[in-house]
């Protein structure tokens, strides 16, 4: 009944000291003792120092006690050692004493079952038993402790990091723990630095904090992960698509969900530094990682920050990531490479050719592929396996032909040739014109048969519609 | 017409060659240019109705096999002919080919009365028949180049491959203009054959047409003079003429 009749009170003072007091703040009635008191802790420069050399300020800010909840209290109400002219010089070992100290008086008060009926509390308190002290004024403060619920916070994120700016831990069925501490910075670099803190921790605000409770981090984890839908949809409706959640739905939990990719609070967008992206895609692929970032995409990356070469999700896509050993991904790899290769705007400061995809969509293998693929799409007829890009050029290893011997080149040509065609001879490669068009220097077999027939075909169609235009001529004058 | 006006042109040997050649030639020509001209929504209605593009290629490289036997064929029956059997080598071009093509020109823009006068096959024939003749010659050979790549690089140069692909479809393209363009005018669309030259399926041919077409023939057959057969012919032709006036 006290406590009940001091809420009332409180919330009675509080109502009086905000609508009709606002701008008579300083006239609070507070006690004579504390007025007292304020006489000398109100002025700066009074300090206590302890044993181990730490100190603090003995400074009361009087128009913040005046606005305390506890304004109406005397400063012996919790000060209890001083009194009237009793002020006793006191010894402590560290500020961490002193606070564990100060704080005790709070229970007087704030009973410990009073306490621990806030959810939030009784891990604190369970801490404590165990003797971990957590200070009340570390989350409260001291002589301008408010209503928690009441009081004037500018945000969510700094009503939340009042505790979670502190040393916050939280443990797992299994043992696992996980630090619960946000560090402000990090949250201001995001790009999620507008959202509140229950806009993603939803069933969390000043007045509910529920308790739960995962079997593991990586459990915590994908659950935190179906936050992000709530916005993100079209993302998540993608990555339903994908091998990663195949696998997941699989019972793999180790198959990567959205914030082992993008974060949780230091959530930032990927494209200003793509190399950021294929270093995500290293935490679980390491060996493709090495092997691409020794390739003449992977070196342009990393050695000059180039920002045109390709890296993972330019192939594999972000979010619906498709299984690469597929025939279907497979056939759309021209189309990868032609996204860059095709594009004058792209390949063409590096001095390479655009006409590489349209030389191989014209030639025997090209079109055979794109056969294959309008029969599969059309008919579901299925297809045998015809040489892409990859197959001669590699994949994540593709390394540029212009810097190596041309003999090694061949050479090297020769054996993705006998992958197919078995029994291929050394110069099997050369029936293939290397993406060149042909021309009196490079296939002067090939460019001088062309132009034979590019005079002559023409000449005898001529020749042959002028011998029917004069027969038909002189039928009809002969009749 | 009696039976008398007809004369025997053709051995059953012939019709049945010309229906392989009609036949492998015609398909050969489907399953080639619309491979050729793959990206035509007619080709590849054509080869998803053939059943796919493997069949296509399979069903184009066996009619290529009957093709390449008749081609052999006719080379080789017409070889052992001419050697051991004494048939005329009616197809070797002469000089008096080329006098007759400038003679029919003339004719054509009015500066002879008369077309030039042919014997069994006239120049315009030859020029078709040798054209086609090497022609398919190439595409046989370019075509099995095509087909076995591997085992010819094993003694040919890596570029015999795409030079062999720009030999077959530019030859494919050059023999088809011919056939469709000369050979089924001459056949079919001539004002004076139109609708159908039956000579090849029949074997034979009216003593009329001889004595317009093939007059030294005629002559040789009949054993006249072949001033004689122009100038009945011009007389018939002068009266029917006169008739239809």
């Amino acid at each position: 009944m006290k406590g009940r009749k001091k809420i009332i009170f409180v919330l009675a003072a509080f109502l009086w000291m905000c609508v009709v007091l606002p701008a008579q703040a300083g006239d609070v009635d507070i006690s004579d003792e504390a007025q007292k008191c304020l006489g000398c802790h109100a002025k700066h420069g009074l300090m206590k120092t302890f044993e181990n050399g730490d100190s603090i300020k003995a400074y009361v800010d009087a128009e913040k006690f005046r606005a305390s909840a506890h304004n109406s209290l005397r400063c012996s109400g919790c000060h209890t050692d001083f009194a009237g002219d009793k002020h006793p010089k006191r010894r402590f070992r560290s500020k961490e004493q002193y606070k564990i100290k100060a704080s005790l008086a709070c229970r007087t008060c704030h009973t410990c079952d009073q306490i621990r009926a806030r959810s939030i509390h009784a891990k604190l308190l369970n801490e404590e038993e165990s003797g971990k002290a957590h200070p009340c004024t570390n989350c409260h403060g001291s002589h301008a402790v408010m209503p928690v619920g009441r009081k004037a916070y500018k945000n969510e994120k700094q009503y939340c990091l009042k505790c979670h700016g502190y040393k916050l831990g939280m443990e797992f069925k299994n043992g696992e723990k996980l630090s619960l501490k946000m560090d402000l910075a990090l949250l201001q670099s995001s790009v999620h630095k507008k959202l509140s803190c229950s806009d993603c921790h939803f069933g969390f605000s000043n007045s509910q904090h529920p308790q739960r409770n995962f079997k593991s981090l990586r459990n915590f984890s994908i659950a935190n992960s179906e936050i992000c839908r709530r916005c993100h949809f079209d993302k998540y409706t993608k990555t339903m698509e994908s091998i990663h959640y195949t696998m997941f739905s699989q019972g793999n939990l180790n198959a990567p969900a959205c914030t082992d990719c993008h974060g949780s609070h230091s959530v930032l967008h990927f494209g200003k530094e793509r190399k950021l992206i294929a270093q995500r895609c290293r935490k679980c692929h390491a060996g493709v990682y090495e092997i691409y970032a020794n390739s003449v995409h992977g070196k342009a990356l990393f050695d000059e920050h180039n920002q045109d070469v390709p890296v993972c999700i330019d192939c594999h896509t972000a979010h619906d990531i498709k299984n690469p050993l597929t025939l279907d991904y497979r056939e759309r790899i021209p189309d990868m490479c032609s996204k860059c290769h095709a594009n004058k705007s792209v390949v063409s400061k590096y001095g390479l050719s655009t006409d590489v995809v349209e030389t191989y969509l014209s030639d025997f293998h090209g079109v055979t592929l794109s056969f294959y693929r309008k029969q599969r799409e059309e008919f579901n007829k299925p297809a045998r396996l015809i040489a892409v890009c990859t197959d001669c050029h590699g994949t994540h290893n593709i390394i540029s032909t212009r810097s190596t011997d041309p003999a090694i080149v061949k050479a090297n040509l020769v054996k993705r040739c006998r992958q197919c065609h078995k029994d291929a001879a050394k110069n099997f490669p050369d029936a293939w014109l290397s993406h060149y068009e042909p021309t009196l220097a490079n296939a002067p077999l090939v460019f001088i048969v062309t132009l034979i027939y590019k005079i002559f075909t023409p000449i005898m169609a001529i020749g042959i519609i002028l011998q029917i235009i004069l027969h038909i001529w002189r039928y009809a004058v002969n009749r | 017409m009696s039976d008398n006006n007809k004369i025997r042109r053709f051995s059953a040997f012939r019709i049945a060659e010309h229906w392989v050649f009609m036949i492998t030639f015609s398909i050969l020509v489907i399953t080639g240019l619309s491979q050729k001209f793959y990206s035509l929504d007619l080709s590849m209605w054509l080869i998803f109705h053939l059943g796919g593009i493997d069949y296509v290629r399979l069903i184009h490289r066996y009619t290529g096999i009957i093709f390449l036997i008749a081609t052999s064929m006719h080379v080789i029956t017409g070889i052992i002919g001419i050697a051991f059997r004494r048939w005329q080598p009616s197809m070797v071009i002469n000089k008096k080919d080329f006098s007759d093509a400038v003679h029919n020109i003339k004719y054509y823009l009015g500066m002879e009365d008369h077309p030039a006068i042919c014997d069994r096959y006239g120049y315009r024939q030859k020029f078709e028949y040798w054209g086609v003749l090497i022609g398919s010659i190439i595409m046989v050979f370019s075509g099995l180049i095509l087909w076995f790549p591997v085992s010819v690089t094993r003694f040919l140069p890596g570029e015999i491959i795409p030079a062999a692909k720009v030999l077959h479809t530019n030859q494919a393209l050059l023999i088809f203009a011919v056939i469709a363009l000369w050979h089924i005018y001459n056949s079919i669309f001539s004002p004076e054959i139109f609708p159908l030259d039956k000579g090849i399926f029949t074997g034979t041919i009216s003593r009329e047409r001889m004595a317009l077409e093939h007059p030294v023939e005629l002559a040789r057959i009949e054993n006249k003079p072949v001033e004689e057969i122009l100038s009945a012919h011009r007389e018939t032709e002068r009266h029917e003429n006169s008739e239809v006036n």
